[in-house]
């Protein structure tokens, strides 16, 4: 089997998108993280679950666990609504991770090693142009490795 | 020819770093590498040559302090400060300003000015928010103040740390050649910010309550951890005072303090040194190659006695050109690749002086320019750029011309009150 059998179309953001929004569609979508792409459709990062919640942490409090000790309960159950009009552009690192990306006609087992090298749940599926075509998530993967192994 | 070859690696290395279009990482190791395959440099000078090659004294200076502020900053005493501080203010705005300084400009000497600027810059973001007032004034005062305290010390500034040891300068000799200017720099500074930001300061008093329910006591966690910890940095800063003394490099004591904090503090060896800014130390070595194809080529020998026979023995002129040249230079390029280039041209000046002091006031003219020349824009420090990056991240934009129209003004400010210090100290 390669990634092009078991990739998955799923909502992507852009970098332009407001935070707010990507939180909401990972949500909805009970994704286990979001592709953020560029205006040609190209993935410009991939981010797992946990980066897109870092995403809606505002950066004062992000490398400070004291800071966020320090902070009121009141106040701390409302973190996120300090972002305002934050985009996901805005809170990406100056220099994000390289994006999870497979070739369609990769394996599962490179699929694997690479989620599992670069702990990220979601991988992207790309063509030759670099455009995104579909998306793998770590459930669809182990679903696909259960079919095709040897019953119990 | 190898002279040209060196000269032409090396302002287009500096174009590429000056512009930002490369990672300056990768520009300074291609450089580097350069110049070691065209045998403009000797190999072995790369790593043995301590005035021709890499600087080690330099490197592990930084790296021992990089180690011992990773530990310190988990301490959250930064954050029970700022605190403390913005409620003892109440909220009222110049009163907060000043106090976020003076913790800026007391740690900025002890601590590297970054460091203190992650520290600092997240709590008055999250104050400014509870205040609902704009963080951009209080990030930027808390930027020159850290400048501006930073010039105090061997290692306040990374330009300090590159002077100090091609010079042989002692932790001492910067405290007493120093500090003094810099302690009416910035007294005069933070009586100016009432000025400079007067049409910025916002009083909300309906918004204090906000404030008050932050709870600094909790940002301590181990209030031991946190006594052993400033412990060993007092001792530490004793061990850079006695260093003459004890016949003990700066580096030595930055690695063996950096050792005796993990130790008390036990933290975890790979949480520690995932703090050390790695790239910034290879960045370091490298640039300090590229400088070395210039000095082993000639050029700087070259452009050395150019300066000689500009200045004759107009030390006075040397002084000031020194002082101001690296200021403007400094404050539109990083300081950084400037001081590691500069200072051996300036070491060259300094062997022609007729006495050793007035050598000296040339080491420290140029300190003082480069230094203070870290706040004329909001690209001529590290400091800078970071504090404005997390006050992007932050919802809190500053642009280059908001920061640049203040840095300007304190820059021009800081370097005339230098350079009087600099002609009544030494040339009067």
């Amino acid at each position: 089997m390669q990634a092009r059998d078991i990739a998955v179309n799923l909502p992507t953001v852009t970098a332009d998108d407001p935070v707010t929004k990507a939180v909401r569609v990972m949500a909805v979508g009970r994704l286990p993280g979001l592709i953020v792409v560029d205006d040609a459709g190209r993935p410009r990062t991939v981010l797992p679950g946990t980066q897109v919640l870092r995403l809606a942490i505002p950066e004062s409090y992000q490398a400070d666990p004291a800071l966020c000790r320090a902070v009121d309960e009141s106040h701390a159950d409302l973190f996120w609504q300090e972002l305002g009009n934050l985009t996901v552009g805005d809170c990406l690192p100056s220099q994000p991770a390289r994006p999870v990306l497979v070739q369609p006609d990769a394996n599962l087992l490179e699929v694997a090693a690479l989620m599992a090298r670069l702990r990220s749940p979601l991988v992207a599926v790309i063509d030759r142009d670099g455009t995104l075509i579909g998306a793998i998530t770590l459930a669809r993967l182990l679903t696909s490795l259960a079919v095709v192994g040897p019953g119990d | 020819m190898s002279a040209a070859l060196a000269l032409a690696i090396f302002v287009a290395a500096y174009f590429f770093i000056a512009t930002e279009k490369v990672n300056k990482v990768k520009v300074t190791l291609v450089a580097a590498g350069a110049m070691a395959v065209f045998a403009l440099i000797p190999g072995s000078d790369v790593f043995f040559s301590e005035h021709e090659g890499i600087d080690w004294n330099v490197i592990f200076l930084l790296l021992g302090m990089m180690i011992i502020v990773g530990i310190i900053k988990q301490t959250g005493l930064f954050d029970y400060l700022a605190i403390w501080a913005a409620k003892k203010s109440k909220g009222r705005p110049y009163r907060l300003m000043v106090m976020l300084m003076a913790i800026t400009a007391v740690a900025s000497p002890f601590l590297d000015n970054v460091t203190t600027i992650m520290l600092v810059v997240p709590v008055t973001v999250v104050i400014c928010d509870r205040l609902n007032i704009p963080a951009q004034p209080y990030i930027i005062a808390e930027i020159l103040a850290s400048n501006i305290g930073g010039a105090a010390t061997l290692i306040g500034d990374p330009p300090n740390i590159i002077i100090g040891s091609r010079a042989g300068l002692s932790f001492n000799d910067f405290l007493i050649h120093m500090a003094p200017i810099v302690v009416v720099v910035f007294a005069l500074f933070v009586v100016f910010t009432r000025v400079l930001f007067r049409k910025s300061f916002e009083y909300h008093p309906e918004r204090v309550a906000a404030v008050m329910a932050l709870n600094e006591r909790r940002a301590i966690t181990d209030p031991a951890l946190l006594r052993r910890c400033l412990i060993v940095l007092g001792l530490v800063v004793v061990a850079f005072s006695l260093h003459t003394v004890l016949h003990i490099e700066p580096s030595i004591v930055a690695l063996v303090g950096a050792g005796v904090m993990m130790l008390v503090s036990r933290a975890n060896t790979s949480d520690v040194l995932e703090e050390v800014e790695w790239p910034t130390l290879v960045f370091f070595m490298a640039l300090f190659v590229m400088v070395a194809g210039l000095m082993h080529t000639g050029v700087i020998a070259a452009i050395g006695t150019w300066a000689i026979d500009t200045f004759g023995n107009d030390y006075f002129s040397a002084a000031t050109a020194l002082l101001f040249g690296s200021g403007v230079l400094g404050a539109f390029f990083d300081n950084i690749p400037y001081v590691a280039t500069m200072a051996p041209i300036v070491e060259g000046l300094v062997a022609q002086a007729p006495d050793p002091a007035t050598g000296q006031a040339l080491w420290w003219a140029f300190a003082l320019g480069a230094d203070f020349g870290g706040n004329g824009t909001a690209v001529a420090a590290s400091a800078n750029v970071v504090a404005i990056g997390i006050a992007a991240r932050s919802g809190h934009r500053v642009s280059f011309w908001q920061f640049t129209k203040y840095g300007i003004v304190v820059t021009v400010l800081s370097m005339i009150l230098a350079w009087i210090y600099v002609w009544l100290r030494y040339f009067m």
